[in-house]
């Protein structure tokens, strides 16, 4: 071994996943394509069936028809322990520890890979929050320590609760929907796929103080409400756990759904195509530039190359712009009636768009949160690089099952975006009957199709070529 | 029920295929015993080869051959990541053998370019 080692001071992303296999890849385009037009053919029958006066209204405040929440099955004990102040306060003492651990390895803890801050910051939070909220459901907005510290300074202030965080203006969700959101979401997926120092302390620790900052003034300024769009990691959290089994009903008590139905009580607010094209639009990037023929034209001889940091920025711009204006025409591209606004459909027709998101998530960060996850619990034993074991996991090893079992990983990997782009196809044909005219119900429904079985097509395109 | 069904059909259709899986060996020099060499020329600002993909196997080690005309070093994107010097000149450089599959970037981050991906299964 004629090579000098030395551990690498900076720097999260090692080892990465074998590309999937062409044919897996292959086979589940055709089987996304298949199912896709199995439930198009499901829509003609089903307009047949249909009763003639489908005539839908749709309010201009983005509201959909399906206000009444589908039941579901109420779950009373469970309901009760999770809406009791005991569990509130527990779901808050565990935010405010975890704030709390990250402020003391961001502050005191050493300039080094093996801070836990990294993990901390870009796999637990960033990916954990998906895992977490599609199992469990919103579970940021439960544990969120600037809510918390939020209704602490609320109650400082004499504010006994009784005015339910109100702040000092009204947040006007319908004028601003999840907008503020999007800068969050833009800043964290800069810092993580763009900024070059970003496995440095300093930037971290500065991302979270302005982020901290951020949030306590908004929260201050327009109320507790203003979390749940505005907070970049509830409106991620909370849009996965729509995928989740745990729902509420119209009385506010927890209850059982199937992801579809929980999906359906997603309310479409200003912003949320913004939202899903900027998560969808940025994960696209981070697998398309690590592409071969991209990586060897960013830097080959041409103008692009030349100014790759500059190119990079922008493309984090692009590439959810591209989404969104996809999603946009493909779901303006019908006959509407007298009724109804085309440019109010993308709004409408945006939370189907949240299972091919969450697919996507899955497959591109499975393994790399399943490592990535551990080492970050190994490190977390020993915050200041001492060699003590805090937690009594700074001995475990990291286990590399998926690394080990390439075919599972690959297959798990199309399961998810399949499975998340039938999910999205019967959830956007669903929405097209209560919001379409009928009589465009089928035709309606083609181009939004196409453009769904693009993404995924795309997506599966570049789990096979990135 | 329908999309459940669905779901549940595509589930099992894609996991009985896709275990078909593909243990063909990879190319030519592809035995674990002799090591993999790349050769690696630093020119100016540019760096050959550019980016491209190489098939290596597990067990297997990969020797860089380096002809640079400055000091520098490469980065080795495996876990744990490596750092490995040369010198003008020409050096020999040898990482691995790299026993877990995935894909391990090779990098010069003077010239924040990658030279290699190096493809381990």
């Amino acid at each position: 071994m004629s090579g000098d080692y030395a551990p690498l001071a900076h720097g999260i992303g090692g080892r990465q996943d074998l590309p999937v296999p062409l044919e897996t890849a292959i086979l589940a385009a055709v089987a996304a394509l298949v199912i896709s037009f199995v439930v198009l053919a499901w829509t003609v029958r089903r307009r047949d069936d249909a009763p003639q006066d489908v005539s839908p209204t749709v309010s201009t405040d983005g509201g959909s028809r399906m206000t009444s929440a589908p039941s579901g099955r109420t779950v009373g004990w469970l309901g009760r322990l999770v809406d009791s102040v005991a569990w509130m306060v527990v779901m808050r003492c565990v935010g405010m520890l975890l704030l709390a651990y990250t402020a003391m390895v961001a502050i005191f803890g050493k300039d080094l890979e093996t801070n836990p801050i990294f993990g901390i910051f870009y796999i637990w939070w960033w990916v954990g929050i998906v895992f977490a909220s599609l199992l469990l459901g919103p579970v940021w907005r439960t544990v969120s320590p600037v809510r918390t510290i939020n209704a602490a300074i609320d109650r400082l202030r004499g504010d006994s609760g009784a005015n339910d965080g109100a702040g000092l203006f009204d947040y006007d969700e319908t004028r601003f929907g999840y907008w503020p959101a999007i800068v969050g979401l833009f800043a964290f997926t800069w810092m993580e796929l763009i900024y070059t120092h970003n496995s440095y302390l300093g930037p971290v620790r500065l991302w979270i103080a302005l982020y901290l900052a951020a949030m306590l003034i908004g929260g201050q300024l327009w109320g507790s409400r203003f979390y749940a769009y505005a907070d970049p990691f509830e409106v991620y959290s909370s849009l996965m756990a729509k995928l989740s089994v745990w729902g509420r009903d119209d009385e506010d008590r927890l209850v059982l759904r199937t992801p579809l139905a929980n999906l359906a009580t997603l309310a479409p607010r200003r912003g949320l195509v913004a939202v899903v094209a900027v998560l969808f639009g940025t994960i696209v990037f981070d697998s398309f530039r690590d592409s071969v023929p991209w990586l060897k034209f960013t830097q080959g001889d041409n103008v692009i190359a030349h100014h790759a940091y500059l190119a990079d920025n922008l493309a984090l711009f692009l590439f959810p712009a591209a989404v969104a204006a996809f999603f946009c025409l493909g779901t303006m591209l019908t006959g509407v009636g007298d009724d109804l606004d085309r440019r109010h459909l993308p709004g409408l027709l945006a939370p189907s768009m949240v299972p091919i998101v969450a697919g996507y998530v899955v497959a591109h960060y499975l393994s790399y949160f399943w490592e990535g996850g551990q080492a970050t619990l190994i490190q977390a034993s020993d915050p200041f690089g001492n060699g003590s074991n805090w937690f009594g996991t700074g001995d475990w090893s990291v286990s590399f099952f998926f690394a080990y079992h390439p075919t599972a990983l690959a297959n798990i990997k199309v399961l998810a975006v399949v499975i998340g782009h039938i999910l999205g196809v019967v959830s956007s044909h669903q929405r097209a009957v209560a919001v379409l005219p009928r009589r465009h119900l089928v035709t309606g429904q083609i181009p939004l199709l196409i453009t769904m079985i693009g993404f995924t097509v795309g997506g599966l395109y570049l789990l096979f070529a990135a | 029920m329908a999309t459940t069904a669905a779901v549940l059909g595509t589930a099992v259709l894609l996991t009985g295929c896709g275990s078909s899986d593909n243990t063909a060996d990879n190319g030519s020099d592809g035995s674990a015993s002799s090591p993999k060499v790349i050769n690696v020329t630093f020119s100016g600002n540019s760096v050959t080869p550019n980016g491209d993909r190489v098939d290596v196997a597990r067990g297997q080690k990969v020797e860089f051959v380096v002809k640079a005309d400055a000091a520098g070093e490469i980065h080795v994107h495996s876990t744990p990541e490596k750092e490995l010097e040369y010198d003008a000149g020409t050096t020999e450089l040898t990482v691995g053998p790299f026993d877990t599959p995935g894909l391990i970037e090779v990098e010069s981050h003077a010239l924040d370019k990658t030279i290699v991906q190096l493809q381990v299964k």
